[in-house]
């Protein structure tokens, strides 16, 4: 692609037919960027990939953009694991969060009329058919009723039913891109599809919603709206309207050192309460998702996407957050077997290999939690990071999947964590909430 | 005494049983307790009955929408849409009526019989959208074309009516995106576009074709 900005978008490709024609054009372009990369290293040896990675992405994205709903959320979601794929492709899917044309008024009188068999106009005092944000699978209006403001979240129809189809169509890209079989990608595909299909049921997301914002109620600083169920159904949800500013908008404010702290505790202290006491975690911590009240608090507003953590995954791999099992280096081996991050016929030079790669990734992630507090604003932590999951993403042993498939919700969750802290630069009390540890392995 | 709604209800009910139109007027009229004579008081015929019954379908669903509280806020475009979600919305109560009488038309392009009623019906509220959407400049006047725009609307009713009979998802949720995006994609054609554009520029080079062979441009 020689031309950079991105077509302007006059219509959704509708059948499962023009969604597989749009995927088909971006094999061909991949495999055509291919073709052009390695006929020019003919010629050029020391060319690196980066140009490859950019065309790929630019391509990648055009294609993902013009599609809406899941493709849309799995764009996103490669776009949080940072970690895992080239700066190229991840600046190109960081676009796809501003992009999804709105739903038409009377679609939303329909829905409303499908579910609750009256008009919103009938059920709130108020309801403005102009949506005021675009989430990726919806949208949110603004209503009144008995005088309190609410948010109404309303779904695109039919994206439950594209997800499996999108998902289909999306794989063979991302085992190319990620240069993994097919086969190997399943268990993580899968693992996506779940995620995905529970964020489109949105009876169940104001069950967890109630659930979680109750079990968080002791938490410092942070804040839930209330949910209604009695207005909400498969397709609507209703809930307080949540006044305050998003994150960007609220770092545009230059807040204080003091207040980044705060907020930023208040993000710690949500996220790891949920991992260690409650086992379960909001799995999507893109800034969008949180407000910043008035009164300096943080306000969660989207419980769509829930991970649970079954006991024999969280301990093998939290237990490593802990330097007394990190120095023992026999359990640690146990715990990397256990998490599928060395395999059973791994011959001993491989678990060598892995053993050291990973604890060095694992002793990285695990920097914040090993003192009691952390300084998610210095820049050479994130470095390292990067700096490590580029390396990794270029060693052929790493070509092959490894990992439970639990790893890619609490990847995402940790690292968009560390990311939101970093963007607040936030000083945070890591010994809030520890990580329940066990030393000794079966 | 019969009525109109009585005979509706009982030439459903005979053509849902039954699967196909009674034999002759008379067999429906004594079945049905009434002669034959009051039968024809109210229609002509049996497939008068199936017009009655789409025309009232769609006045029914355009006395509907007016009534909404948004609706004097809506553009031709949400103002068409509503019309469509609200269409559909009321046929549901009768599926089965609707699927029997469509599927018995032979495929042909000219309008059924039974569809006149209702397309006169659809076409005036168009008509009235489309001026009204042409006064305020959200729709592009065409020569020619702006008098066919309600012609494209009432082909995408009928597209939509065969996607419907044959939509088995939930809801009929992939009825409602057939909608939001057929209805959205031909107003997008009634809007002012590149299409109007590199008209008005062919127009432009056509009228002024002298001033390219005068500059040396021309081909010879």
């Amino acid at each position: 692609m020689s031309d950079k900005t991105p077509k302007e978008q006059n219509s959704i490709p509708t059948s499962k037919v023009e969604r597989s024609a749009k995927f088909v054009k971006t094999g061909f372009k991949i495999g055509g960027n291919y073709i052009k990369h390695y006929s020019k290293k003919l010629f050029n040896p020391d060319m690196d990939k980066s140009e490859l990675n950019e065309d790929n992405a630019s391509d990648i994205y055009e294609s993902l953009s013009e599609l809406k709903g899941s493709a849309l959320k799995v764009a996103q979601m490669l776009s949080m694991d940072k970690n895992l794929l080239p700066q190229a492709y991840t600046d190109k899917f960081s676009q796809s969060q501003y992009n999804a044309p709105p739903l038409s008024g009377p679609l939303i009188v329909q829905t409303f009329k499908k579910y609750f068999g009256k008009t919103p106009d009938k059920i709130y005092d108020k309801f403005n058919v102009r949506s005021s944000n675009a989430a990726s699978i919806g949208q949110v209006h603004q209503a009144e009723l008995d005088g309190k403001k609410l948010a109404v979240k309303i779904q695109y129809p039919g994206v439950g039913d594209s997800i499996s189809s999108d998902l289909k169509l999306v794989k063979p890209f991302a085992f190319r891109m990620l240069g993994m079989s097919e086969r190997e990608l399943d268990v993580y595909m899968k693992e996506v599809e779940e995620r995905l299909l529970e964020e489109t049921d949105y009876e169940l997301e104001v069950r967890r919603s109630i659930e979680f914002s109750n079990a968080c109620a002791g938490l410092d600083n942070v804040v839930f709206p209330k949910y209604y169920p009695e207005l909400s159904s498969k397709r609507i949800i209703t809930m307080d309207w949540l006044e305050g500013k998003h994150l960007r908008e609220f770092l545009h404010t230059n807040p204080s050192q003091q207040l980044r702290n705060k907020i930023g505790q208040a993000l710690w202290d949500f996220y790891n309460f949920q991992q260690h006491e409650l086992r379960a975690v909001h799995a999507d911590p893109h800034p969008g998702n949180f407000m910043i009240t008035s009164d300096d608090k943080l306000g969660v507003i989207d419980f769509g996407c829930i991970k649970e953590m079954p006991e024999d995954f969280y301990y093998p791999f939290f237990s490593l957050t802990s330097t007394g099992l990190m120095d023992n280096k026999e359990e640690t081996i146990k715990a990397f077997r256990q998490l599928e991050m060395i395999h059973p016929n791994d011959t001993p030079a491989q678990i060598e290999f892995y053993y050291g790669m990973y604890r060095q990734m694992i002793g990285l992630f695990a920097k914040p939690y090993i003192t009691d507090h952390f300084d998610f604003g210095q820049t050479a932590f994130f470095e390292e990071l990067y700096g490590f999951g580029e390396k990794v993403s270029k060693m052929p042993e790493f070509k092959q999947a490894r990992g439970v498939k639990h790893f890619i919700y609490v990847n995402r969750t940790n690292f968009g964590l560390y990311n939101i802290l970093h963007e607040l630069k936030a000083e945070v009390k890591t010994d809030t909430f520890k990580p329940h540890v066990v030393e000794q392995f079966v | 005494m019969a009525t109109i709604e009585s005979i509706q209800k009982a030439y459903i009910d005979f053509v849902l049983t039954e699967g196909t139109q009674p034999k002759s007027v008379y067999v429906f009229a004594k079945k049905n307790k009434m002669t034959e004579e009051e039968f024809y008081r109210f229609f002509g015929s049996f497939d008068a009955i199936e017009q009655h019954l789409w025309t009232n379908f769609a006045v029914r669903t355009i006395a509907e929408i007016k009534t909404q509280e948004v609706w004097g806020q809506y553009s031709a475009r949400e103002k068409a849409l509503s019309f469509f979600y609200s269409f559909f919305e009321l046929l549901k109560s009768s599926r089965s009526f609707v699927v029997y009488s469509i599927k018995k038309q032979p495929k042909s392009f000219t309008t059924p019989v039974i569809f006149t009623g209702m397309k006169d019906a659809f076409e005036s509220f168009c008509s009235d959208l489309i001026t009204e959407g042409l006064e305020t400049n959200e729709l592009s006047e065409r020569k020619f074309f702006s008098n066919r725009y309600k012609d494209a609307l009432w082909v995408q009713l009928v597209f939509v009516l065969n996607f419907w009979i044959n939509d088995n998802s939930t809801g009929f949720e992939k009825t409602d995106e057939a909608i939001e995006k057929g209805i959205n994609v031909t107003f997008d054609l009634f809007q002012r576009s590149p299409i109007d554009n590199l008209f008005e520029y062919g127009k432009f080079l056509a009228k002024n074709g002298g001033l390219t062979e005068k500059m040396g441009f021309g081909s010879n």
